[in-house]
């Protein structure tokens, strides 16, 4: 019966061929644009680490006296000072745990060619790679001696790897960073996700780190940050020295924690250090106060999605709700014109269920050819959104749930549109029409 | 006159279509008022003057690795290769690009530190006295740093003691308009004010102050330094092409990076509200194209299921004219409902968006803009089906009854 319907459905987009151009037209643009801001929503607000988001945590320290604003909503600064990091990295709670921040040198090597350039690097723990489930391609994490040590070691990327080594494996090669030499102890996978959920402070979408190395080199070679440094008051800062020692947030610090147990615990553990570093003269505030937010609830704190998206995927399913009126209203004029032949099918035996359910069928293809070219339109609007905003370059693309969902939402649109004129229609009395005829 | 009386009685009949027509005419003004408020405040921003000749001046940043040279020498050395150029107006080494979306901010002292009292928050840059003629920016007040104002230190513990500040920065610092020669301080360092540009915007154009920028007669050189050139009109592709092989010539154990046009870089930094410009843009095209269109559809639907009326109506000896009126006072009904309902909903989504984005509150003019310009098109859609229907011929009426 369903085949039936289809060639019926069929026979009749054919018969209206002006008709049934505009309401593919229709659906098609509605689709187009609200798959294309909904693409980009959705690769913005997937789950980075979607195997244990709900298990990574980023804590804040209340660390700035009473009075002192920062610019978050709670009021809770976004970073950690280097103290607080050293001492939360040095802590005996959490499973895995890694203090971090942006920094960059310029990378050459001897005898190469190569020309030097400039390259991002991530100065962490060695957990980093466990709390992000980065695996090894070569070699592995610096080990805890050498980073008790300082040693000059860096994990590299893959793709550094590539540039650098031609793919293989580079374990115990050297190059140097700025005039310090580096030798690599391993090389690591990529992260699976564009966003950069670790650091999100210069952009979350920008570009992962290609060298990891030592925490413990910050203090040794006198490393800044390339990202942001906060302060809340007035500090003589003269050196890196001061600015270690100092009340500035400049470091991210990332813990996993494996079950409720552990959260709390792990949040009394900082209420007492809080209380320990108050005795010796910081905080100086009535109300000691911590965050610990998972990856999702910090990504939603942190406003990742930018409020342009979320304004344009409002307005584009708006957008799409003006196309389904559209398509209502042709779908009205086309079925009631259609009301003598169903008359007749109705005389000669279709129930009404029948009739009802061979126009769902008619609208539900006029959806999937429509959300069809949706998704070409839709992927002509994320050629324009990669052509304006090379940021988005990674984020304007559909994947496969993007790709399923198009036709599904265009068929259930078409659906909601094709209820109304179908229920008409199949509510026709067969007599009215017989009798004209 | 109008019949308004028999066109309500004859919609009341058929509403489905009426209330379509009016739900969509209701969607589309809300959205093309905020979607064209929201490109205006757009394009506003994107347009706006920044004071500085953007497509005469490019920037470049340097990273040195080498240690065997002393820095501050080299970049002075630097510095007079590069304003030697042909090409090259002048050329100045700076701690941060304007209009780049990086740089430095601190809030300058009223008082010096400890003491309380206000401060001020500017964008600073840090470059000698080549840097305003670098920028192509002139003072109105005052005077420019002299050679020998400029600090080239190392050393953290001297600092700059003149500033050159836009007349916005000083005027917030000052209000009463007297900043020219008035202390300030960076912490507990006195500096003094010794001139005002009237419009120079800060490296950060979405900052809430990006007018706030001041300049300070000061060269820490770093292995991380930027550096600004201004070229004659029209040389500046020629001249950014040979550059980085230029610096590389004259110290070569560093990374030349970033050589970027400063047009390019604010519209780097403003790509997405470029964006959000174009997408709404295309949204309200296709968006208004669409509603036309379901008019269209709409009357040519309300006629064929009237055509025996108006068949019938000519014959009883209504004019074509009295057919086309017809139509068109009924879409203007609709519309006039639609509108109504429009206008509220643009006023509601306006708040919303108000309260939940940072987006200025929407302005009334935007609504009756399209308001007007929906009932235009509404009417424009409606002429040639009215018109069509016109044309029934009045035997229509009279036949297969």
């Amino acid at each position: 019966m369903f085949l039936h319907y289809i060639d019926l459905g069929w026979r009749s987009l054919r018969r209206t061929p002006t008709v049934s151009f505009l309401m593919v037209l229709a659906i098609a643009l509605g689709i187009g644009i609200t798959m294309t801001s909904l693409s980009v929503y959705h690769m913005m607000s997937m789950d980075p680490i979607e195997q244990k988001s709900d298990r990574l945590f980023h804590p804040q320290l209340q660390t700035m006296d009473d009075g002192n604003d920062t610019w978050s909503e709670d009021n809770l600064p976004f970073q950690l000072t280097y103290q607080d990091a050293q001492h939360l990295a040095q802590a005996p709670v959490g499973r895995y745990k890694a203090a971090m921040l942006r920094t960059g040198f310029t990378l050459h090597m001897e005898n190469s060619d190569v020309r030097p350039f400039i390259q991002n690097a991530r100065a962490t723990h060695a957990d980093f790679f466990n709390l992000f489930d980065l695996p090894f391609i070569y070699g592995s994490a610096w080990t805890q001696e050498q980073a008790d040590d300082a040693s000059p070691v860096v994990v590299i990327s893959e793709a550094l790897n590539d540039k650098l080594f031609g793919g293989r494996n580079s374990v115990g090669e050297q190059f140097f960073l700025d005039d310090t030499a580096f030798r690599v102890v391993g090389v690591v996978a990529p992260f699976t996700t564009h966003m950069k959920f670790y650091d999100v402070n210069n952009g979350a979408f920008r570009d992962h780190e290609n060298l990891y190395i030592p925490f413990s080199l910050i203090a040794v070679m006198d490393i800044d940050t390339w990202g942001n440094s906060n302060g809340w008051k007035f500090e003589n800062i003269r050196s890196m020295k001061d600015k270690r020692q100092s009340e500035i947030f400049w470091l991210q610090f990332w813990v996993q924690l494996d079950d409720d147990a552990a959260v709390k615990q792990y949040g009394e553990y900082l209420m007492g250090y809080m209380a320990e570093q108050q005795k010796s003269g910081r905080f100086n505030r009535e109300n000691l106060q911590f965050g610990l937010r998972n990856v999702n609830d910090w990504l939603d704190y942190r406003n990742v999605v930018s409020e342009d998206n979320e304004v344009l995927v409002a307005l584009s399913f708006m957008f799409l709700a003006v196309c389904l009126a559209n398509i209502l209203g042709l779908l009205l004029a086309k079925f009631m014109r259609r009301a003598p032949e169903v008359g007749v099918r109705r005389a000669l035996g279709a129930s009404k269920r029948q009739v009802f359910l061979q126009h769902i069928v008619e609208v539900s293809m006029l959806g999937l050819i429509g959300g069809l070219l949706g998704i070409a339109l839709a992927q002509l609007g994320l050629w324009g959104v990669r052509l304006t905003q090379e940021y988005y370059s990674p984020l304007a693309t559909m994947d496969m749930t993007m790709l399923l969902s198009a036709p599904v939402i265009a068929i259930a649109a078409c659906v909601i549109a094709g209820m109304y004129p179908a229920w008409l229609v199949c509510r026709t009395t067969p007599a009215t029409y017989l009798k004209t005829q | 006159m109008l019949e308004i009386k028999p066109i309500i009685n004859a919609l009341r009949r058929s509403k489905v279509g009426a209330v379509l027509l009016l739900i969509q005419i209701a969607i589309t003004t809300a959205i093309v008022s905020n979607a064209a408020f929201i490109i205006q405040d757009r394009m506003t921003y994107l347009q706006q003057d920044t004071g500085y000749p953007e497509q005469d001046i490019f920037s470049l940043s340097v990273m040195t690795y080498g240690k065997d040279r002393d820095l501050s020498q080299q970049f002075e050395e630097d510095e007079n290769m590069l304003r030697n150029l042909p090409g090259v107006v002048d050329a100045a080494i700076t701690n941060a690009v304007p209009l780049s979306g990086s740089g430095s901010a601190s809030g300058m002292g009223l008082k010096p530190a400890p003491e309380p009292g206000r401060s001020v928050r500017a964008g600073y840059l840090m470059a000698d006295d080549h840097m305003l003629n670098t920028l192509g920016v002139t003072l109105s007040e005052g005077r420019n740093f002299y050679p020998d104002d400029v600090i080239v230190t190392q050393d953290p513990n001297k600092l700059p003691k003149v500033a050159i500040a836009t007349r916005t920065f000083a005027d917030e610092a000052f209000p009463e308009g007297d900043g020219l020669g008035k202390m300030m301080y960076i912490g507990d360092r006195p500096f003094k004010i010794i001139g005002i540009v009237d419009k120079m915007k800060g490296p950060w154009l979405k900052d809430d102050r990006p007018d706030n920028v001041i300049i300070f007669p000061y060269i820490k050189a770093e292995t991380y330094q930027h550096i600004i050139i201004r070229t004659e009109p029209g040389q500046r592709a020629a001249v950014m092409q040979t550059i980085e092989d230029k610096m590389l010539a004259a110290y070569d154990k560093r990374v030349i990076t970033n050589v970027i046009a400063m047009d390019e870089d604010k519209r780097q930094y403003n790509a997405s509200d470029t964006l959000m410009l174009r997408m709404l843009m295309v949204l309200i095209v296709v968006l208004v194209a669409i509603t036309a269109l379901g008019i269209f559809g709409l009357t040519l639907f309300n006629i064929s299921k009237r055509t025996r009326q108006i068949g019938t109506r000519r014959a009883l000896g209504a004019r074509k004219s009295d057919i086309i009126r017809y139509f068109m006072v009924e879409n203007t009904l609709i519309c006039a409902g639609g509108l109504l309902l429009g206008c509220t909903a643009a006023i509601l989504m306006g708040q919303q968006l108000l309260q939940r984005f940072s987006l200025p509150a929407l302005e009334m003019q935007y609504v009756a803009g399209t308001a007007l310009m929906v009932l235009v098109m509404t009417l424009l859609a409606v002429i040639f089906p009215a018109r069509r229907a016109a044309q029934i011929s009045p035997s229509v009426a009279t036949r297969s009854i």
